[in-house]
């Protein structure tokens, strides 16, 4: 096992109040990214 | 009044039918042809394969759903497609034959449009040995077989407990296996529940993958966004294999699984065989085999199929300098019948999307294209609204398009359960299908819309969506405003 994610790195990831902002910010991006629709290439 | 059969109820199946119900007037009739008597949200199956979510929670019956809201479902099998009817029924027609209540019973179901939602046949038998819960290996393409692969490690677990070292190998069970999502959110779970049971000093994880470098995913890999860095996902997949202590041995096309023992060939050629005590491995995925005739009885299977349906794609045989956006289907319409389409799984993909790669034996060893959940519920969405258009008049042609070329993707991996504890790897993709000739520098994907992310957020997220979705599935007030 080597230590590539740092301990810092590891409390944000983990951390329940930070993780609270991260879920409602990846929750809108990916909500833009499916609605921001689909279409043809031809 | 129309009449629209749907083959599958499976995410694409599901969607179509929903849509289609929720927009036609009850005078048209939607009609579901599935084998399976449940509706399961697939994505979870990872949960229930490390024993943190029963099966009763990813599924539920359709039956009862389907009366309630007017849709009409037979609990069968396609056999044969006759897109010109025969000589005895003048529509165009597939011959089913039930499963369950009425076993053995055949029926000609004639239609005025054809949805082919059959999704993949789970080719096991591709590879020697490799069907599931024999030879000690694995699979969680099912909620059956996720399920009794929990039942599996638990027993692993419980030898770990006494002290019996334990090789887990987890990854693909053959050259062109796709998929890989799953088995690289098992691994993670399978680690993660592994040191809650404070046994992870026990085991010895190995990824065993057909893709030439981690995080190919058989999307050829990303280069994605990842904080303030750009990174590729390879780079990315290495970073958490390592800090998890997970092993990898790449390029590994498996060829036969003999009990506790799984052998592949490399990409250099080299025969060798990895030992295992639980392992779970994805099959490769191919067409059901279905078989057209024609009004006079004649086989035109090649009209109809090459492995999986043709639709509206470019199928021209090029190499990979060649490969284009433009090669793959928008509107999922077979190009001999125009009332058949084939979205999510069921459509034959022009090409792959991963380089392909052989080995010095001249054995193909690529990951196959994926086409998740995202990409299935999108594009059979858009076959119902271009059938919903036409039914009502409003376009002739259709207006609706979706290639996965000008669509993006979550791919929201689960890295562990548990409410403070689990983890998730959130990547997104736009386009699926890499543009080179629109995102030339970013390697075919537009970057901020391409990202990756880790951390507890991305297990929220993933449960998230389990709820939302089956709420959505349910059919329950305001369902369509969930996109897919």
């Amino acid at each position: 096992m080597t230590r590539r994610i740092s301990k810092t790195k590891q409390f944000i990831m983990m951390n329940p109040i930070i993780q609270f902002f991260k879920f409602i910010y990846l929750s809108l991006k990916v909500l833009v990214i499916v609605a921001g629709g689909h279409g043809g290439t031809r | 009044m129309s009449k629209i059969v749907i083959l599958g109820a499976g995410i694409s199946g599901h969607v179509a039918a929903s849509h289609l119900r929720r927009k036609l007037a009850k005078e048209h009739q939607v009609v579901v042809v599935s084998p399976n008597s449940s509706y399961q949200w697939i994505p979870s199956n990872i949960w229930v394969g490390i024993g943190r979510m029963q099966p009763e929670q990813t599924k539920f019956p359709l039956k009862p759903l389907y009366k309630k809201k007017g849709i009409e479902f037979k609990q069968a099998k396609v056999t044969t497609f006759h897109p010109e009817g025969d000589a005895e029924t003048e529509a165009p027609f597939v011959t089913i034959e039930y499963v369950a209540e009425k076993a053995g019973q055949t029926e000609k179901v004639t239609y005025d449009y054809l949805i082919n939602a059959t999704g993949p046949k789970l080719n096991f038998e591709a590879t020697e040995g490799l069907k599931p819960g024999t030879n000690g290996v694995y699979s969680v393409c099912t909620y059956s077989h996720a399920d009794h692969s929990w039942k599996a490690l638990e027993q692993a677990i419980a030898k770990m407990k006494k002290g019996v070292k334990q090789k887990i190998v987890i990854g693909t069970g053959h050259a062109k296996a796709t998929c890989q999502g799953a088995a690289f959110e098992y691994i993670l779970n399978v680690e993660q529940e592994l040191r809650r049971h404070k046994v992870r000093d026990m085991a010895e994880i190995t990824w065993l993958s057909n893709e030439y470098q981690l995080g190919d995913f058989g999307m050829d890999g990303m280069l994605l966004s990842y904080g303030s860095n750009i990174l590729k996902s390879a780079e990315m997949v290495e970073m958490i294999f390592e800090d998890r202590g997970i092993k990898w041995i790449l390029g590994a096309g498996v060829t036969k699984i003999e009990a506790g023992l799984a052998h592949y060939e490399n990409l250099d050629g080299e025969y060798k065989t990895e030992p295992f005590d639980f392992a779970m491995l994805i099959p490769s995925f191919s067409g059901h085999g279905f078989k057209a005739y024609d009004k006079k009885g004649v086989d035109i299977t090649d009209k109809l199929f090459k492995g999986f349906m043709l639709v509206d794609a470019d199928y021209t045989p090029k190499p990979y300098e060649e490969w284009k956006v433009q090669d793959w289907p928008e509107t999922y319409q077979n190009p001999h019948y125009e009332n058949i389409f084939a979205p999510g799984i069921a459509f034959a993909p022009p090409h792959g999307i991963s380089k392909p790669r052989k080995s010095k034996n001249g054995t193909d060893i690529t990951p196959a294209p994926p086409r998740t959940g995202m990409p299935s519920g999108i594009t059979a969405k858009l076959v119902a609204d271009n059938l919903i258009d036409k039914i009502k008049g409003k376009h002739k042609t259709l207006h609706h398009k979706g290639s996965m070329g000008n669509m993006g993707a979550a791919c929201i991996a689960s890295a562990g359960f548990g409410i403070t504890k689990g983890s998730g790897v959130s990547i997104t993709t736009y386009p699926i299908v890499p543009d080179f000739e629109k995102y030339p520098d970013s390697h075919g994907r537009k970057l901020g819309q391409t990202f990756g992310d880790i951390g507890l957020a991305g297990h929220w997220l993933k449960l998230a969506l389990h709820y939302a979705f089956l709420y959505k599935a349910k059919m329950k007030p305001f369902w369509w405003l969930i996109p897919e």
